[in-house]
Formats: structure tokens, sequence, C-alpha cells
């Protein structure tokens, strides 16, 4: 009995020898080591793991992308539980690549805009608002810094955007700001959903671009913001709440009487009867005036790299006058990019997308979408992006009716 | 019911590999369920594949260089003249390490 139950199990030095003793034939192959199969067992389930991924990547992968296959891969990640890995790699990344203080000076700025405003300015000033020149930080200033330019040609006395560019930071010479100021009078904002963001189905989601028989009053397009997964923020669009509204967060609000405003949300959940569309995102980084004393690092920012990072970063603000000022540049902390916008006349202010394959700002120079232009050379992204289908939201201005080119 | 108990290696490997994988599913399952997201499984579990592969790979490697360097001895001793071959043991096996590590006749005697 003893020797049968050996057999079986095959475990007891009795029983090895007994069976040694009734099996004649000895054993051609030794057993496979412990480590052996404990790594065959960690391969197979590695293989496993990998195919189960591969159903879903796979099919992402060949939807069609505006993006490269690198952050196509990343964004899957994000989308998929895998945020913090995201961040903590890009947050490295930034961290071994971070720009050098100091440097040469720059002797000219990039071009932005067209020429200069046409028209007696200080006689037009005294019956429209126009904003003030960015008072350039580093002396002597470069051409043109901190002017404000048309956006688009033939922009009349009134262009509704203007644009210009001035060195934000006297540690770094070489870093240069892009600021676009939008006249609230004379256009109207419209959030656009992108073909993937925000992933909640829409009712009127439309195409993920500029609509064409809009395009005739468009005059400039802009980057929406980050995901909802990723903001821990809400939305409303067209009037319905479609990820709910969070307090305490920065708001681009546009009412159906066409105002905007950049609030900091007080309302609830739901959407208010007058708000035609909202999109949060993160805490205000200037608040009435002052700069958000709590500007560094905690989990309000959201799942994203560091605030300290320097990283291309945007964002949009309203002046005193309520008007809109978006503001984007390399290299940037959120501190640094509330110090743009504050100097660029923002009063109150919230981050926009970060990264340079989020971060637009286009400018057109005629009606039509004719002739986009990016509000900065360096920015990464096609000045087409939004005229053609994009992945991710964005706002849209459009000329106001009975306003012309 | 009970597993046949004398069956043939080629039987037994079977038997272990099949046992192996069932236990890599599980785990593997436990993973998926347990992550955060799929993201996170596959990122993971592509780090992981991408250090078995450098394993496997070296591994390899060195079973080719040894296998290499082995069959340089085989042919030096037998380009070599009579006179100066090391003399055969009683069984006839040429001293040195001829064999294979952990195969045929190594084996045989180890058990």
């Amino acid at each position: 009995v003893r020797a049968k139950g050996a057999l079986i199990f095959g475990s007891s030095a009795a029983g090895k020898l007994a069976s040694m003793a009734t099996a004649p034939r000895e054993r051609r192959y030794p057993r496979i080591p412990f480590w052996r199969r404990l790594r065959r067992i960690v391969a197979l389930a590695t293989a496993a793991c990998l195919l189960a991924a591969a159903l879903s990547y796979v099919p992402t992968m060949a939807e069609k992308h505006n993006v490269g296959f690198g952050v196509t891969s990343v964004e899957w990640l994000r989308q998929n539980g895998g945020n913090p890995i995201a961040s903590e790699i890009e947050n490295w990344y930034y961290e071994l690549n971070a720009p050098g203080k100091g440097g040469p000076a720059l002797t000219s700025l990039p071009k932005v805009g067209v020429a200069a405003a046409e028209g007696g300015e200080e006689a037009e000033r005294k019956r429209v608002y126009r904003p003030p020149r960015v008072k350039p930080i580093l002396h002597p200033a470069l051409p043109d810094e901190g002017i404000w330019k048309p956006a688009g040609a033939h922009a009349g006395r009134r262009p509704p955007v203007l644009e210009t560019s001035f060195r934000s930071d006297p540690e770094y010479p070489q870093f240069v700001a892009g600021v676009a100021w939008i006249d609230h009078n004379r256009t109207r904002l419209e959030y656009t959903p992108g073909t993937a963001e925000p992933p909640e189905p829409l009712a009127h989601r439309g195409a993920g671009e500029v609509p064409p028989d809009l395009r005739k009053r468009l005059v400039a397009t802009f980057n929406g913001g980050f995901p909802l997964e990723t903001s821990n923020a809400g939305l409303i669009y067209r009037g319905q709440v479609i990820a709910a509204m969070v307090n305490g967060i920065a708001t681009i609000v546009a009412y159906r009487d066409g105002r905007v405003n950049v609030v900091r949300w007080h309302q609830g959940e739901g959407a208010p009867r007058n708000v035609w569309f909202a999109k949060q995102n993160l805490p205000p980084i200037i608040y009435e005036g002052k700069l958000n004393p709590n500007l560094t690092d905690g989990p309000e920012w959201g799942e994203t790299v560091n605030n300290a990072t320097r990283v291309w970063r945007s964002g949009l603000g309203i002046d005193a006058h309520g008007n809109l000022i978006y503001a984007a540049a390399n290299y940037q902390t959120v501190e640094s990019l509330a110090l743009i916008l504050k100097r660029a006349g923002a009063v109150r202010a919230l981050e926009l997308d970060i990264n340079e394959d989020w971060t637009s700002f286009i400018g057109y120079r005629h009606p039509g979408g004719g002739e986009p232009s990016n509000l900065l050379p360096e920015m990464f992204r096609s000045p087409e992006r939004y005229l053609v289908p994009d992945e991710r939201d964005f706002f849209a201005v459009y000329l106001r009716g009975g306003q012309r080119w | 019911v009970r597993l046949p108990s004398r069956v043939s290696p080629a039987a037994e490997r079977r038997r272990a590999w099949l046992f192996d994988l069932a236990v890599a599913l599980a785990v593997a399952a436990v993973a998926i369920l347990l992550a955060a997201g799929i993201g996170v499984v596959g990122f993971l579990a592509l780090l992981v594949a991408i250090a078995l592969v450098l394993w496997y790979g070296v591994e390899a490697l060195v079973r080719m260089l040894s296998r290499r360097r082995r069959a340089g001895q085989e042919r030096r001793r037998a380009a070599a003249p009579a006179e100066l071959r090391p003399a055969r043991d009683a069984r006839g096996a040429p001293p040195g390490p001829t064999t294979r590590s952990g195969s045929g006749e190594s084996r045989r005697r180890r058990l």
C-alpha cells in the first residue's frame, strides 16, 4: 500500500525506492527544476496578460488618429487605468530634459499676427476698448514685443482677435510666450467636441472639426483642456450635463445670451438654465486678480505632470472688460503660466492643456478658415488641426451675427 | 478519479505543462481583476516580457557558446596524433567535459 501511495504522489523516499524496485525502466528525463517551472508560469501569465491587453490596444490603434503612435499609446494607457504610470514617466522625462537657465539673448521674436492694427489707434481707443501693450519684462525690449497685432488680415479697426508675444521669464531669456486677446463684443465662443473626447455619448457630437457652414465666421480656435478622465471635473454641453459639475473648479462658461466668463463654479452638479456650455479644468490659477496661493502640487491639480515641471502649457483667462485672453508657451510651470496671463491682463484664469501635442491656438487670416496660422511657430500641431476631424475637444471663436470680417 | 501514475516521460512533461498553464491563467485573471485597468496590466506585462526575453536570450547565448567551445575541443582532440590523445577510461569514454552537462551520460550517472 505504501509503495502504491508513493507511486501516486511520488514524494517519499520510501516510495521512490519502491518505485525503483518495481519499475525496471529508469527515468530518461530529469524533472524540470522548480525555478524553470516558475519562470514558465510567469512567461505564460505574461503572455495571457499581453493578449488581454492587445484585445483593447490593437482596435484602439487601428482607429484613425491625428497624433503619432507613441502619443496614442500613452493616451490608451491613460484611458485604461495607467494615468499615474504615464504621469510618472512624463515627470522623469521632463526632469531629465529640463532647460538650463540663462543662455544667449534673443535678437528677435517670432512673427505673430499680421500687420499692425489699422486706423487711428488713439482716436479709436477712445470709442472701443483695446488692450494695452503687454509691458516687456526684459530690457531692452525687442521689436514688437508685447504689441498687439490682428490675427486676421483686413480685420479693420476693431480686429476680433489680437496676438502678441513677449519674453516671459528673466531667468530664461529665450522663452517666448504667445498671447491672444479675443474681443467679446464681436465674437461668440463655442465648445466643439472631438471625435473621442469627451468619451460620453453626445446627442450633437459633430465631426470633431469646425462645421463647414460656420467657417465663414471663424476667426480662431484653441485647445479645449484636459480630458474629463484626468481633470476630475465636469462638462455641460448644449445645456445638458455630460459630466457632473464640481464646485470650486475653474470653469469656462458660455451663457445662452452669448456672454462668456471664467468663474470658480459654485452652482452644484447640474446645469443652470442660462448656461449653454461649461467646461471645467482644475482649480483657478488666477482669481480676482491674484495668483492662486496654492499653485504647488496636490491632488486637486489632476492626474498629470507636476505643476513645477517645465513643459508646454496653455491657459485661458478673462480681463476686467470681459474679453478672453489665451496664453501658451513652452517650458512653463503652472505658476509661470499664471504670471504670463496676469501680465497680459487676466483677472481670472484657468489652465488648459499641457504638452506640445495638445497645445494649439490657431488664428485664421481670411474668412472661411483661410490661411490658418499657429500663435507661435513652435507650436507642434498643424494649423489645419481643427479644420479636419480631431480627437480632442476644442473651442472655436466665431464673429457674432451682424459683425463683418 | 486519479491520474495514471505510471506515464511516459513525454506524458509527464505534458501534464506539467498543462498544470503550469492553468496556474498562469489563474495568475493572469487575478492580475486583470485587481489592476486599475487593462492598460496597467499590459504595461507591466510588457516590462516582464522584456525581462523574460532577455533572460531566455542570455541563457540561449551561454548554451550556444558552451556548445561551440565543446565542439572546438572535440575537433582539436580528433586532429591530434593518436599517441598524443589522452587515454580513455574503462568504459571507453574520453576524459574531460565531453558530454553535455545535465544530459545523456551524466544524467544517467546522477540517477
